[in-house]
């Protein structure tokens, strides 16, 4: 009889206790700065290492490069950059790699969508998904003192 | 109410019983409704939750929603079941529960039937649920509804032996089975009411009352994480929601019942307090009793099987027997 | 003559107590369990097959996905068999780190545990108390590393984030906390007697089935085995601090759930002083080779995990993606047990003992 007691006291103590429910839809989360979100790309920053295509460990990401526009520069600029989000799985990786921070994360996560077509993102979507961008990245995959 | 029953029976007379039953009806189901809800809440408030706030004002329209939401679900029968009984078995399982209300007094003058026999009638019609569940088990052709539906027999019908015995203590004092006169004889001081004399009676009630209702920790029948759902695994939509409005409209009766037998039914704690009407005295007797129920249930784990069964069998038959003896003994020597 | 038969029921994938896609077929003798077969595989992936095609940073999200209610232990056991073949040094900042947040996630996982048996068992308050506290933990989590529950956190070499500003702090807070809520939860449920009616001597078995079964973890220490890879082949930073392990007597699900709310005191206990003697700057990755790529041979790691032993070995050629990898699952290893435990014993207890194991299916399967 005792420990039901006792239990029923704990149940009666915390009907007045703070509650921890969050009004989610209402209020938006917001997630501490490193929160793995939906990446932002910046076309502009990318050399086409392809580095993150490499780390990627779905194979999620598809990139194409083309000839820069500029004669007077060297190099390669993005063409098409698509991330699959049917098999992204947030892992980080691919910021982690970026020697430029062309693509880093966002603490945007509301992903769900009516079709699956709209789950691949790509590089316009990717550039205008520009709000909440992660500040700290962090990347230590690549070399110290390297391509920044 | 009592004197058109000695009336013999005529449109006029007809007329007033079918509209006191709509308004017993009425109160019922809105004391469903808010059951579940406060149910809601008072749980949601002791897991650190908010429970329902989006349907109305406080989420105060949540279970009118769901219940709007359960009428307009396909109706659905298994195509193995028996389709017949599988018809039945949430309105045999109504039929009585809402009966059994008919003779619960709420004050001095507020009751339905004014009934001799009082107590039996519940224990005799109450009886049928059991029987709808079976069948409802039994009908759905389904494993873990058969095993719900047989345990829930075994259940109930042990649970019922030592609810009637429990009260017989408090018959014998009374004299009576008549809940009126079960009521009246607990008028004066709070000490008066026969949950203190008769607190071994009390206690066997209060524990096979929980258990008739199916509720934790009893809940065996649809106990879910072993048997699913138990007895209404098949069950979808409005046949459900009977069976669910049966299980409330149980938690009312013996929620009044209680209040009656054990705790003074109308009586105020102490005379003094008479100017306050007795149906107020009444309700929060019985809201105690409700949130009592829905307390254990946010805090108790579950029981198993053969537990329920020797708890019934060893522990609290003995004990309504010994309980009854006393009492006997009690009314011999004062 | 009455005719009876027995019943074969089916019970999962889909149901509310096999805490996954686990399935059961359980013969029935009226309530009694006279044979029962388990069937996995359900929520196989592949994860050790795909492995071969991955280098070895690429590997550890997927280690978050085998047992995903204590995947730092998982990123652990992978990246610890990579240093160890490797020879690498792992700075000390980033092994508190890793030690902390291997506690955290033990606390959090077993916190998981004790409120989902909890609710097996039919009480439906303990779940949201202990997941109302597992969510601070991953809170401390997503702040950390930025994932509630796949967290990628550790590297070969290191870990991938350094603590932010007060997170050391905010933990301390927390272990403080958790000793108060330990004693609600105790308070809540333990001395409850119905609840003790229900796991006393249930699923019981002596020291010698559970080593023949290969049992570890606290499914081992409930029947008095005093076996934790913490104590007996300290890994990590773990000779360094002073905890006990805890052991029951009977091997009952009643001492296994002891044995579980023990480990959370006892983790509290490890994380004070970890918490205490966190060096004040380091850094938190080691001198790693760009591409990881172990010499070729063979290795065998383990540690112990919330559940048990977890193991990985690695079978390398010298290249970046390992020959072979297999993990010693501990859910999978323990599961084993259940159709000897289960027979005779009602459809109640199945729920019980089942609990009582603590398996994640995504561990089983892998």
């Amino acid at each position: 009889m005792k420990g039901m007691l006792k239990g029923l006291g704990v149940s009666l103590k915390t009907m007045s206790s703070k509650k921890v429910t969050m009004s989610y839809p209402d209020m938006p989360v917001v997630m501490p700065d490193r929160f793995r979100g939906i990446q932002y790309f910046e076309p502009d920053k990318c050399i086409v290492c392809n580095q993150c295509v490499r780390i990627c460990p779905t194979e999620c990401i598809t990139l194409t490069g083309k000839a820069n526009p500029d004669p007077e520069k060297k190099g390669k600029v993005i063409d098409t950059y698509d991330i699959n989000f049917e098999i992204c799985i947030l892992c980080d990786l691919c910021t982690e790699v970026c020697p430029t921070e062309a693509i880093v994360m966002t603490n945007n996560f509301e992903l769900a969508t009516y079709s699956r077509d709209d789950l691949y993102k790509d590089k316009d979507w990717l550039f205008a998904n520009n709000v909440n961008v992660r500040q700290d990245n962090n990347n230590i995959g690549s070399p110290k003192g390297g391509a920044k | 109410m009592q004197h058109f029953w000695n009336d013999p029976l005529g449109w006029g007379n007809a007329g007033i019983f079918i509209a006191g039953a709509v308004a017993v009806l009425a109160v019922v189901i809105f004391f469903v409704t808010y059951a579940i809800y406060f149910e809601r809440k008072f749980i949601g408030w002791m897991q650190f939750r908010k429970g329902p706030n989006r349907v109305g004002p406080l989420g105060l329209l949540q279970t009118v929603a769901d219940v709007a939401k359960l009428l307009l679900k396909e109706d659905t029968i298994p195509s193995k079941a028996d389709k017949g009984l599988f018809v039945l078995a949430p309105v045999l399982a109504f039929v009585p529960s809402f009966v059994v209300l008919a003779f619960i007094p709420y004050s001095m003058n507020l009751q339905f039937a004014d009934l001799n026999v009082g107590f039996l009638y519940y224990i005799a019609l109450s009886g049928i649920t059991t029987i709808a569940i079976v069948v409802g088990g039994w009908a759905s052709n389904n494993k873990y509804s058969l095993l719900g539906g047989m345990r829930s027999a075994a259940q109930m019908i042990s649970y019922e032996v030592p609810l009637v015995m429990s009260i017989v203590g408090v018959v014998m004092m009374t004299g009576s089975l008549n809940l009126r006169d079960i009521v009246i004889a607990q008028e004066g001081y709070f000490w008066d009411w026969n949950f203190l004399p008769q607190i071994l009676g009390f206690g066997i009630f209060v524990i096979s009352a929980i258990s008739e209702l199916n509720r934790t920790p009893f809940d065996l029948p649809e106990a879910e994480s072993e048997l699913v759902a138990g007895y209404h695994v098949e069950y979808s939509g409005f046949r459900f929601a009977f069976f669910m409005l049966t299980e409330y409209i149980y938690l009312y009766a013996i929620a009044c019942l209680t209040t009656l037998l054990f705790l003074g039914g109308w009586n105020p704690p102490f005379p003094q307090l008479d100017f306050i009407p007795g149906v107020l005295w009444f309700f929060l007797k019985f809201a105690f009793i409700v949130f009592t129920i829905f307390w254990i249930r946010a805090t108790f784990p579950r029981l198993r099987v053969d537990q329920l069964m020797s708890l019934a069998w060893k522990v609290l038959l003995p004990l309504a027997i010994l309980n009854i003896f006393l009492t006997a003994l009690g009314i011999e020597l004062m | 003559m009455i005719r009876t038969e027995e019943l074969l029921l089916n019970v999962g994938p889909q149901h509310p107590s096999t805490h996954g896609v686990f399935r059961i077929v359980v013969k029935l003798d009226g309530e009694i369990i006279t044979e029962a077969t388990p069937v996995m595989g359900y929520l196989h992936r592949g994860t050790e097959k795909l492995a071969e095609n991955l280098n070895y940073t690429q590997i550890i999200p997927y280690t978050d996905r085998m047992d995903y209610v204590s995947a730092m232990t998982n990123n652990y056991v992978l990246v610890h068999a990579v240093e160890k073949m490797m020879g690498l040094e792992v700075p000390e900042r980033a092994e508190f780190l890793r030690l902390v947040v291997m506690e955290l996630q033990r606390i959090a996982s077993h916190l998981v545990w004790w409120g989902t048996y909890l609710l097996d068992i039919g009480a439906i308050s303990p779940f949201l108390y202990a997941f109302s506290d597992r969510e601070r933990i991953l809170g401390l989590f997503n702040e950390l590393c930025g994932a509630r529950l796949t967290y990628n956190y550790m590297r070969v070499g290191g870990v991938k984030w350094d603590a932010p500003d007060g997170w050391i702090d905010r933990v301390k807070t927390f272990v403080k906390d958790m000793y108060v809520r330990l004693d609600e939860y105790h308070n809540l449920v333990s001395g409850n007697e119905i609840f003790l009616a229900r796991i006393k001597g249930i699923g019981q078995y002596d020291v010698k089935t559970a080593i023949e079964y290969g049992l570890s973890g606290a499914n081992l220490r409930c029947t008095g085995v005093d076996w934790d890879l913490r104590k007996a082949e300290p890994y990590s930073l773990y000779d360094r601090f002073d905890f006990d392990v805890v052991v029951g007597k009977n091997g009952d699900c009643y001492d296994r759930y002891l044995c579980r709310l023990g480990e959370i005191t006892q983790s509290l206990r490890i994380l004070e002083q970890a918490l205490e003697q966190f060096p004040g700057e380091g850094d938190t990755m080691g001198k790693v080779p760009r591409v990881i790529r172990p010499p070729a041979g063979e290795i065998y790691v383990r540690i112990e995990s919330p559940r048990g032993e977890i193991g990985c070995h690695i079978v390398s050629k010298g290249k970046a993606e390992p020959y072979r990898l297999k993990f010693r699952r501990p859910s999978f290893v323990n599961l084993q047990i259940l159709p000897k435990l289960l027979i005779g014993e009602n459809m109640t207890n199945m729920v019980t003992i089942l609990g009582g194991i603590d398996i994640v299916l995504g561990e089983v399967d892998c």
